[in-house]
């Protein structure tokens, strides 16, 4: 009995890795084939001979091509995904304070309206908010491309749900010491919701680094595209070397993938308490 | 004096979002609506009110009727073929004793792609010259055009959306397991259910609330796709993968015709909206009628 639950387990860590394995296939083609000799790339299923070629030609460009501007796109990437999370993020904690924490007339009206919001088909915005952007002066500029994703409806959801169940002793406690609602906030409240901070910081930096319509739409010059939009112009012109667009689908991957593998922890102790 | 003095700070604190519903919510609404009745196209200074007319024509367009179909096909084939990866994903790591978190840490690897790069790496491997094709033409006789037909392009932007989704949903559906009392499971086995019935009677009944998280979830997934068909097809061959989001995105800044791609969009709101609603009743009173809510 004991020997055969052992022996079933192993089949299942063995059908478990296996599983994995076909999951990040795609990422070690990827990876490999960027550092592939270019007779190999598409060619073999696991290529044999490696190179740089892939880079260089990417970052320096070919005999016959420009280089296009990867490390300012990559810095451009950068700047709008840390500047609009950042301001998802404050705008996020500011808002869920006053939803769950504070008592005010048209209150419940707010959390009714963010809800039917939460739930609107958001694809009718997307014209006039272009607009928008344009009489603002915003149009090819980082706040362009910041102001529209400055404030995220789920990220006050996840907070507003998570702050209502910080008891409101705490928070009446220092009041009567004095404490100002921002001191609440920051000495109270944030320390309280670590796990969830990096569940929402996580998700809303991962959807902004890979966002591709917005994006493309309010840039025009080649000085402001982000990575993921410069990447999506090449998919065709550059479709006779597809070893460079692996390495810039490396350029543009990597990154985001340490930054989560750095907040894996967190983060699966942070889902564990939102899945809840 | 101090009910005064909170409501004050309410509102402040509460003031970026009603800057921002205005700005990006409100008034773009209010500005759509406007659009939808006139010609405008984008650049000239001069439209023309216009009626319903591009009701009338986004009604007859096949762009138009193609985005309807296309996003219940996707429906049809993504949001099983994702709950069934998710699931065996969940399956089989839920009761794992140990690197329970590493497994669910990698399997979420897939969500951090940007759909421009998973549909390079796909095209990559689906080449004329890849090894597959060179495999199915050498061994099998089999000369497929991945891209080429409306089918296999559904199917194929199907398989790259579920690959991204299937670590997120696995992560959902086993705390959905972990919240299952394992006692039941040893008080059925006292009582001699078989695996099969263990299953139905319950195992899907306990899971129901997080399989229903799931299944809303990728139902929404559905209505937004835009990326890998922008990058992959374009929306054909023949409209064969022509969703909502790119129809409005080429018919407002490929043929810029703002006032018409404000008419389809408002449709397409509607179509959204509505069907999200039906799906999500159909859904709670198939989960009453069991009894598993």
């Amino acid at each position: 009995m004991v020997g055969h639950k052992k022996k079933s387990l192993t089949i299942r860590y063995i059908i478990a890795f296996l599983l994995l394995l076909l999951m990040v296939f795609p990422y070690l083609y990827m990876v490999l084939n960027s550092f592939a000799d270019w007779s190999q790339v598409d060619r073999k299923l696991i290529p044999t001979s490696f190179t740089l070629h892939s880079y260089e030609w990417l970052l320096g460009g070919g005999q016959s091509a420009e280089p296009r501007p990867w490390i300012r796109a990559f810095f451009n990437s950068l700047i709008v995904s840390s500047g609009s999370t950042i301001l998802m993020m404050v705008t996020g904690v500011v808002v869920a304070y006053a939803l769950a924490k504070l008592q005010f007339r048209g209150r419940n009206f707010l959390n009714n309206a963010i809800l039917f919001q939460m739930f609107f088909p958001a694809i009718i915005l997307l014209v006039p908010t272009f607009l928008i952007i344009q009489r603002l002066g915003m149009y090819d500029s980082y706040w362009g491309m910041i102001l529209p994703k400055a404030l995220s409806l789920w990220a006050v959801f996840m907070y507003t749900n998570f702050f209502r169940a910080i008891p409101d002793t705490f928070i009446e406690a220092a009041k009567l010491d004095g404490a100002s609602d921002w001191q609440i906030i920051f000495r109270i409240i944030l320390p309280m919701s670590k796990s969830i901070t990096i569940v929402v910081f996580l998700f809303l930096f991962m959807e902004r680094w890979t966002e591709l319509l917005w994006d493309m739409i309010v840039v025009k010059s080649d000085n402001m595209l982000t990575l993921n939009v410069l990447l999506s112009q090449m998919f065709g012109p550059y479709g006779g070397y597809p070893g460079p667009m692996y390495a810039a689908s490396v350029i543009l991957t990597v990154p985001i993938i340490i930054l989560f593998l750095f907040f894996a922890k967190q983060f699966k102790e942070g889902m564990q308490f939102t899945l809840k | 004096m101090r009910a005064k003095n909170n409501n004050g700070m309410g509102w402040l604190f509460a003031s970026p979002y009603l800057l921002y519903g205005l700005i990006f919510f409100l008034i773009p609404l209010g500005w759509s609506f406007y659009l939808s009745i006139t010609d405008w196209n984008l650049i000239a200074p001069v439209f023309h009110h216009v009626g319903i007319d591009n009701f009338i024509k986004a009604l007859k367009s096949p762009g138009v009727h193609a985005a309807f179909f296309v996003t219940f096909k996707f429906m049809i084939v993504f949001v099983p073929m994702v709950i069934a990866s998710s699931l065996i994903v969940a399956l089989v790591v839920h009761g794992l004793p140990r690197f329970k978190g590493l497994f669910l840490i990698g399997f979420f690897l897939p969500y951090l792609a940007s759909g421009v790069v998973s549909s390079f790496i796909v095209k990559g491997f689906l080449s004329y010259n890849s090894p597959v094709n060179t495999f199915l033409r050498g061994q099998l006789g089999l000369d497929i055009n991945w891209l080429g037909t409306p089918l296999s392009a559904l199917l194929l932007v199907a398989v790259i959306i579920a690959w991204k989704f299937t670590g997120y949903y696995a992560l959902i559906l086993t705390s959905g397991f972990e919240s299952i009392n394992q006692e039941i499971y040893e008080a059925a086995a006292i009582d001699g259910v078989n695996g099969w019935q263990r299953f139905w009677r319950i195992t899907l009944p306990l899971l129901y609330p997080a399989l229903f998280t799931t299944l809303i979830l990728s139902i929404g997934v559905t209505f937004g796709i835009f990326t890998e068909v922008y990058q992959l097809t374009g929306g054909g061959p023949n409209f064969g993968t022509n969703t909502w989001q790119m129809e409005i995105y080429k018919q407002a800044f490929q043929n810029l015709s703002a006032g018409y791609a404000s008419a389809v969009a408002l449709i397409a709101s509607v179509v959204t909206f509505i069907s999200i609603f039906i799906i999500r009743k159909f859904l709670e009173m198939w989960g009453k009628r069991n009894g598993w809510t």
